[in-house]
C-alpha cells in the first residue's frame, strides 16, 4: 500500500485571532515551509464545521488542521470549546475508518508565534507523508 | 382520520421488493420497506423509498379525453368505451380482425396483462398482442426456450448468495436491480468470486475482481472463446452432459472454430484473461450467470442468450441450487406480462397460438374462435403502423420514447387512423392518441406482480385513483363488455382463478395463499409451495440442449462520420421513460439534467468540459445534453441514459432488429458529437 | 409480556390518556403491519414482532394532528432512546407522547448486538443485559487491527453503497429538511456508490453524540454495510469521556454542544491548549 508521499495537501483553518497570526508572520519573515498547505481565514474555529473538513478530505485534501485560540481563551465567549470537543469527536470517527485522526490536527493555542506555526507545519507534512494512501476512498466514478 | 399502512410491491424493478404505503387522508405520504418481503427483507432501492412521489402528482389524467384538433376535450366513459369499441370493430371490419393491434404493458397486473390480450384475441380474433419485453428480454423467451425449454430465471434470487462464482455478463444490477446486489455481496463476503464482463466501468464491475471490457457486440466471441478453453482442458461435465443433454457435437464443432486466440482478438480481451475467467467459472462448485440487456439488445441477442446456457450447462451449473442463469426482468411485472401470454405467438402460460389442441382449449374456455396465425411484434406493429395495421390500443407503454428511432415512431402512430392509449399521465406517446383513458397506478389497485424469479406478488389497493380514473381492470372490463366479452368479473382475484385453470403451472396460486407469501411458479396444486429453482431432474424440454450461436457484429459501426459507439441504458435514481421518477420530486433532484458520458480523452479532443452542451448525432436523429466526463467508458464510446425525455437517446438509436425475436439492437450505434454552443444562451 | 403491552394499551385508550396507540396490527392471513389502535376491542391484535421502529413515525404522526391529539407508541429500549433524543431537539412534543415500553429478550439483544435492550421505563416483560457490541468478532474486524488495512476493508464495504437513502430514511433521528446529504455542495449528486468521504462521514458525523445505536441503519441496507459499527467509537468515546450516551435522559443535551464548565469531562483537566500532535507551544 503506497503512503500519501508527494501527495501531501493540506488545508489549514486558522482563527484570525491567533494561529492565522502565526500563519501571517511565518510568511512575513520568509520562513521556509514545504508548499503543500492552504490557509483559509475564519473568525473563530468554531465557525468551521465538521462538514467542512470533511468536505476538505472528500476534494482531496489529505490533511486538514483547525487553529484555534487556547481553550480558556476564544474571543467569542468559548465557542472553542464545543469546537474542540466536536472535532475530537470527528478525530474519532477518521480513526474508526482507518482513514486517521492523525490527518486532523487540532491546534488550539499552539500556533500563534511564526515559528510555532512553521515547526506545525513541517511536523503535519512529515506525519501526513507517511500516511497510507486514502486513494480507495476517493475512487469513484469521476 | 389515523394513518393507513398497506402492504404492497414497488412498481419500478423486476426484484419486486415490498412496500408498505402509509395512506393519510386518502393520499399515499410515505414509503416504508416491507421487512416481510422474502425478496427485499427490510431493504429498498432510493426509487422503492419514494415510490409514493408520483402518484398524487398534479399531472395526473383524471378523465377519458378526446382528440378534437390540437386540443384534447374531456369525455364521459360511456362515450369514451363506446367509441373506442366502435372505432376497434369499424376497423376489423374494414381492414381485417390483423389491422388492429394491442400494446400490453409490463407495468400492469397479471390479470390486467390476461384480460388485455384475452380481449384482443377474442374479441378481434387477431394474435396482433405484444408488450415491452420485445425490447428486452424477448431474446430471453427465444433464446432459452431451445436450450432449456423455459424463458425465466432458473434459480430464486436468494440461491446468489450460496454461488461460489458470479459471472455478470451485461448487467449492470447495481443500478437497475440494486436490493438483489445485497445477495451477491453476501456471496463475496464468503469469498465467492465476481467476474464481470461489460463495456463500461459499471458500479457492479468496481466490486468485481476481474473485468472484462470487451468491444461492444462481442459477447459471443468471448463467451465462444470460454467454453473452448473449458473443453480443451476437459473442464466440462461430461457426465452431466450425457445424461442430461444432447447435440454436444453440434457445439463441439462450432468450437473448432473459436480458439482463444481468436476470440482474444476479436474481443480485444487478453487471451490469458480468458482462459483464467473461464477456468474460475468452470472449476467452481456452484455458479451462477447474471445477465441483462447488455446482451439482449443486440443484432444476436437470442444468439448471445443461447451462448449463455451452452456455457452453463457445459459446466453443469443449471438444475441445482445456489448455480444457474439468471436473466434479470426489468419491468415490476414483465415476467408477468410474458407469464400471460401477452405475446403474438404464446397464449398464457407459453402455449403456443399455432397448436390446434391450445387452442381448442382457449377458444371453449374464452368461447370465442381464435386465430391460428401468430400475431405481429411490437417493433413490427409500430412499423405497420398506418400499412397493415390501422389501429392500436396502447396500454401503459411509451414507445415515443422506449423504442428505438423514436422520430420513426412518431411518424409511424400518426398514420393510424385510430390509437387508443390508456395510461396515467399525458406520456409523449398519449399525446398522439385519438382517445386517452386514464387509468391507475401501483398504489391504486389490487392484483399480482411476478418478479423475476417466477414469484406471485399481491398488491393491495392504498388510495383511490384520481379523479374519474378507473382501474385498468375495470377499464379492461368496460371495453370488453362493449366488445360483446362475458368479462363481468367482479375482482382481480376471480380472473386469476380462470387462467390458473387454464395454466396447470399457475393452478396451485390464489389470492388467498398469496396474502400470506408470494408464490413461485411452477406451483401446480394448493399445497404445492412453490418451485425454487427449475430443470433440476429433467430440464422443461427433457433434455437440455447445445445450440449453436449464430454471431452477428453489430448492424452499425462506427466509421468517418460517425465515430463513437452509443451505448444506452438505465441510471440508478430513474426508471425508464422517467413518466413516473421524473415527477418526483427526490429522484429527479438526485439525477435533474440530460446526460452522457463521455472518456476524458476524448472530452478534452472535444473542448467538452464537464457540464457542458454536447450536441450527439446519428444517422436517425440529433439531441442536445451535458456532458459527464469519465472513465467509466472507454475512449472512443459513449453511454446515454434513456430516461430523459427532452434529449431521448432513443432518437439516436438503431432500431435494426434481431430477426429471431424482433429486438432491436440499443446496445450499439454510431454517432457524431460536438460541443454545443447555441445551448449556453438557453 | 404482549399481554401486559396490550393490558397497558388499552387502559390507556379506555381512559383516554391518549387518543391511539402506534403498535404492530396482525391482521387477516397473518398479514403484520403499523397501526393506529384506536379501541380497546382491536388491541386484541396487537404483535410486538418483527422489529419495527416507531420514533419517526410517531413524530410524523403528530406532526398531522390538532394540538390536543395524544399519541401512545410501544417501544423498546432502542426506540424509546429515539423519542427521548427527538424530544431533546424539541421535534416531538414529550406532553403529546406516551410510550408503552417493553424488553426485547437475549435473542434479540444478541442479533441487534444491543447494550441496553429495554427502556427505561418499563411497561411489560423483565430486562435482561445487553451485549457489548465492542466484543463482537465481526465489529471489532471493523474497528481494530492495522488502520491500513481497516481503511480498505471500509472502502470495500462502502464501494457497495447503492445511494438508497435507506440508512438515513430509516434513522429515527434524521429528520432534517433540508438534509444535507442532498445538498450539491456537499455530496455529489448522481453518482453510485455515493461519494464515500462526504455521504458516508457526514451522515455518520452528524449523529456522532446522537446514535441510538437501534441498528436501523444496518437493517435497511440492501448490500449489507456494517453501519451501525461506524457510530460506536464515537458513543464509546462520548461514554468515557463525559459519561455521556444518547437517549437516556431527555433533560441532557449532547456535552459536545456545551463548554467544558457545563460539560467536563470528569477525571481530566480541563486542557489549557491542545495540540493534537503532542507539541507544547
Amino acid at each position: 500500500m503506497s503512503a500519501e508521499k508527494g501527495n501531501v495537501k493540506i488545508l489549514v483553518f486558522a482563527c484570525r485571532w491567533c494561529g492565522l497570526i502565526g500563519a501571517d508572520g511565518a510568511g512575513r519573515k520568509r520562513i521556509e515551509l514545504p508548499a503543500s498547505y492552504r490557509v483559509i481565514p475564519v473568525d473563530c474555529a468554531g465557525y468551521v464545521e465538521p462538514d467542512a473538513v470533511i468536505r476538505a478530505f472528500a476534494s482531496g485534501a489529505t490533511g486538514v488542521a483547525v487553529l484555534g485560540c487556547h481553550v480558556g481563551g476564544c474571543r467569542f465567549n468559548d465557542a472553542n470549546h464545543p469546537a474542540l470537543k466536536r472535532l475530537e469527536l470527528l478525530k474519532t470517527l477518521l480513526d474508526t475508518t482507518g482513514i486517521g485522526g492523525k490527518r486532523l490536527l487540532l491546534g488550539f493555542g499552539t500556533a500563534h508565534e511564526s515559528h510555532q506555526y512553521a515547526e506545525m507545519i513541517v511536523d503535519f507534512h512529515r506525519e501526513v507523508e507517511g500516511l497510507p494512501s486514502m486513494a480507495s476512498w476517493l475512487h469513484i466514478a469521476e | 382520520m389515523n394513518p393507513e399502512f398497506i402492504r404492497t410491491i414497488c412498481p419500478y424493478c423486476g426484484t419486486g421488493c415490498g412496500l408498505v404505503l402509509k395512506v393519510e387522508e386518502g393520499r399515499a405520504a410515505a414509503t416504508y420497506p416491507d421487512r416481510e418481503n422474502p425478496v427485499s427483507r427490510g431493504s429498498l432501492c432510493v426509487k422503492g423509498w419514494f415510490a409514493h412521489e408520483f402518484v398524487h402528482h398534479p399531472e395526473r389524467l383524471t378523465s377519458p379525453l378526446l382528440r378534437k384538433g390540437d386540443r384534447f376535450e374531456e369525455i364521459s366513459w360511456e362515450e369514451a368505451i363506446a367509441l373506442a369499441a366502435q372505432k376497434l370493430k369499424e376497423t376489423a371490419a374494414k381492414y381485417g380482425p390483423d389491422a388492429i393491434g394491442g400494446l400490453s404493458s409490463a407495468k400492469c397486473t397479471n390479470e390486467e396483462n390476461y384480460l388485455f390480450q384475452k380481449l384482443i384475441r377474442a374479441a378481434f380474433r387477431t394474435n396482433n398482442v405484444d408488450h415491452c419485453a420485445r425490447l428486452c428480454h424477448a431474446a430471453t423467451t427465444v433464446g432459452m426456450l431451445q436450450t432449456l425449454g423455459s424463458g425465466a430465471m432458473t434459480n430464486s434470487i436468494s440461491d446468489l448468495a450460496g454461488a461460489d462464482c458470479i459471472l455478470f455478463i451485461g448487467s449492470n444490477a447495481a443500478e437497475s436491480h440494486p436490493v438483489l446486489m445485497g445477495e451477491v455481496y453476501k456471496a463475496l463476503d464468503r469469498g465467492a468470486k465476481m467476474i464481470v464482463i461489460d463495456p463500461r466501468e459499471t458500479p457492479v464491475a468496481r466490486n468485481a475482481h476481474k473485468l472484462l471490457r470487451l468491444n461492444p457486440g462481442t459477447d459471443i466471441p468471448l463467451l465462444a472463446g470460454m467454453m473452448r478453453h473449458i473443453v480443451d482442458k476437459g473442464l466440462h461435465k461430461t457426465g452431466f452432459i450425457e445424461k442430461r443433454m444432447e447435440n454436444f457435437e453440434a457445439l463441439e464443432t462450432f468450437l473448432q472454430a473459436w480458439p482463444v486466440e481468436k476470440a482474444a482478438k476479436e474481443t480485444g480481451i487478453d487471451e490469458a484473461v480468458i482462459r483464467e475467467v473461464a477456468e474460475t467459472y468452470a472449476r467452481a462448485e456452484n455458479a451462477a450467470i447474471v445477465y441483462c440487456m447488455g446482451i439482449t439488445q443486440h443484432a444476436c441477442g437470442a444468439a448471445n442468450v443461447i451462448a449463455v446456457c451452452d456455457l452453463a450447462m457445459l459446466c453443469g451449473h443449471v438444475g441445482k441450487p445456489f448455480s444457474g442463469i439468471y436473466p434479470l426482468r426489468g419491468q415490476n411485472n414483465v415476467q408477468g406480462a410474458c407469464d400471460m401470454g401477452a405475446l403474438p405467438n404464446l397464449y398464457p402460460g407459453y402455449q403456443s397460438v399455432a397448436d390446434p389442441a391450445i387452442r381448442e382449449k382457449f377458444q371453449k374456455a374464452w368461447k370465442a374462435d381464435l386465430s391460428d396465425k401468430p400475431g405481429r411484434t411490437v417493433t413490427e406493429l409500430i412499423n405497420a403502423a398506418g400499412k397493415d395495421i390501422r389501429a392500436l390500443y396502447i396500454m401503459a407503454e411509451n414507445p415515443c420514447v422506449s423504442d428505438p428511432d423514436v422520430n420513426h415512431v412518431m411518424e409511424a402512430l400518426q398514420r393510424l387512423d385510430f390509437l387508443i392509449v390508456q395510461d396515467i399521465f399525458l406520456t409523449e406517446t398519449a399525446k398522439f392518441a385519438h382517445l386517452v383513458l386514464p387509468g391507475a397506478c401501483f398504489a391504486e389497485k389490487t392484483g399480482t406482480y411476478t418478479n423475476t424469479e417466477r414469484r406471485f406478488q399481491l398488491l393491495h389497493k392504498a388510495v383511490d385513483p384520481p379523479g374519474k380514473a378507473l382501474g385498468d381492470f375495470e377499464i379492461l372490463c368496460l371495453m370488453g363488455k362493449a366488445l360483446g366479452l362475458a368479462f363481468d368479473y367482479t375482482s382481480p382475484a376471480e380472473v386469476m382463478s380462470e387462467y390458473a385453470n387454464l395454466v396447470p403451472a399457475y393452478a396451485g396460486i390464489n389470492f388467498d395463499r398469496l396474502e400470506r407469501a408470494g408464490l413461485q411458479w411452477p406451483c401446480p396444486d394448493e399445497k404445492h409451495p412453490g418451485t425454487r429453482f427449475l430443470h433440476g431432474e429433467k430440464f422443461t424440454r427433457g433434455l437440455g440442449r447445445f445450440v449453436v450461436p449464430d454471431y452477428t457484429p453489430p448492424m452499425e459501426k462506427p466509421d468517418a462520420e460517425y465515430p463513437y459507439y452509443l451505448n444506452t441504458g438505465r441510471v440508478f435514481a430513474h426508471y425508464h421513460t422517467g413518466t413516473m421518477t421524473r415527477r418526483s420530486p427526490f429522484l429527479n433532484r438526485e439525477i435533474e439534467e440530460p446526460y452522457v458520458e463521455i472518456h476524458p480523452d476524448d472530452a478534452n479532443a472535444l473542448g467538452v468540459g464537464a457540464g457542458d452542451w454536447v450536441r450527439v448525432s446519428s444517422r436517425r436523429g440529433s439531441i442536445v445534453t451535458t456532458a459527464r466526463i469519465t472513465d467509466r467508458v472507454v475512449k472512443g464510446s459513449i453511454f446515454a441514459p434513456f430516461h430523459f425525455t427532452e434529449a431521448r437517446a432513443n432518437m439516436l438509436t438503431n432500431p435494426a432488429l434481431d430477426p429471431a425475436c424482433k429486438t432491436p439492437e440499443y446496445k450499439v450505434c454510431a454517432v457524431k458529437m460536438e460541443k454545443d454552443h447555441e445551448a449556453k444562451a438557453r | 409480556m404482549l399481554d401486559q403491552v396490550k393490558q397497558k394499551s388499552k387502559e390507556i385508550l379506555e381512559k383516554k390518556e391518549a387518543d391511539g396507540v402506534l403498535g404492530l396490527k396482525k391482521g387477516p392471513w397473518d398479514v403484520i403491519h403499523p397501526h393506529v389502535f384506536t379501541t380497546p376491542a382491536e388491541v386484541d391484535s396487537l404483535v410486538l414482532e418483527p422489529k419495527w421502529l416507531f420514533a419517526k413515525m410517531a413524530r410524523a404522526i403528530l406532526r398531522e394532528k390538532p394540538q390536543a391529539w395524544r399519541l401512545a407508541v410501544v417501544v423498546r429500549g432502542c426506540d424509546e432512546r429515539a423519542v427521548v433524543e427527538l424530544v431533546k431537539r424539541n421535534q416531538i412534543d414529550r406532553e403529546r407522547l406516551l410510550t408503552i415500553g417493553y424488553a426485547c429478550d437475549g435473542n434479540q439483544a444478541k442479533t441487534c448486538l444491543c447494550s441496553r435492550p429495554y427502556p427505561r421505563k418499563l411497561d411489560a416483560g423483565s430486562a435482561v443485559e445487553g451485549v457489548d457490541p465492542l466484543a463482537d468478532e465481526r465489529v471489532k474486524a471493523y474497528l481494530e487491527g492495522d488502520a491500513a488495512e481497516r481503511m480498505e476493508k471500509w472502502a470495500a464495504q462502502l464501494k457497495r453503497c447503492i445511494k438508497c437513502y435507506g440508512c438515513r430514511n430509516s434513522c429515527p433521528i434524521c429528520v432534517c429538511v433540508p438534509c444535507k446529504l442532498e445538498d450539491d455542495v456537499w455530496v455529489e449528486r448522481g453518482v453510485v456508490p455515493a461519494e464515500m468521504v462526504s455521504f458516508h462521514l457526514i451522515r455518520a458525523f452528524h449523529l456522532s453524540d446522537t446514535c441510538v445505536a437501534c441498528g436501523a441503519c444496518q437493517e435497511a441496507c440492501p448490500v449489507g454495510i456494517p453501519l451501525m459499527t461506524l457510530q460506536l467509537s464515537m458513543r464509546e468515546a462520548l461514554r468515557k469521556d463525559y459519561n455521556y450516551e444518547a437517549g437516556l435522559d431527555a433533560n441532557r443535551k449532547s456535552p459536545v454542544l456545551f463548554d467544558f464548565e457545563k460539560e467536563p469531562r470528569p477525571g481530566q483537566a480541563v486542557p489549557d491548549w491542545v495540540d493534537s500532535m503532542g507539541k507544547k507551544p
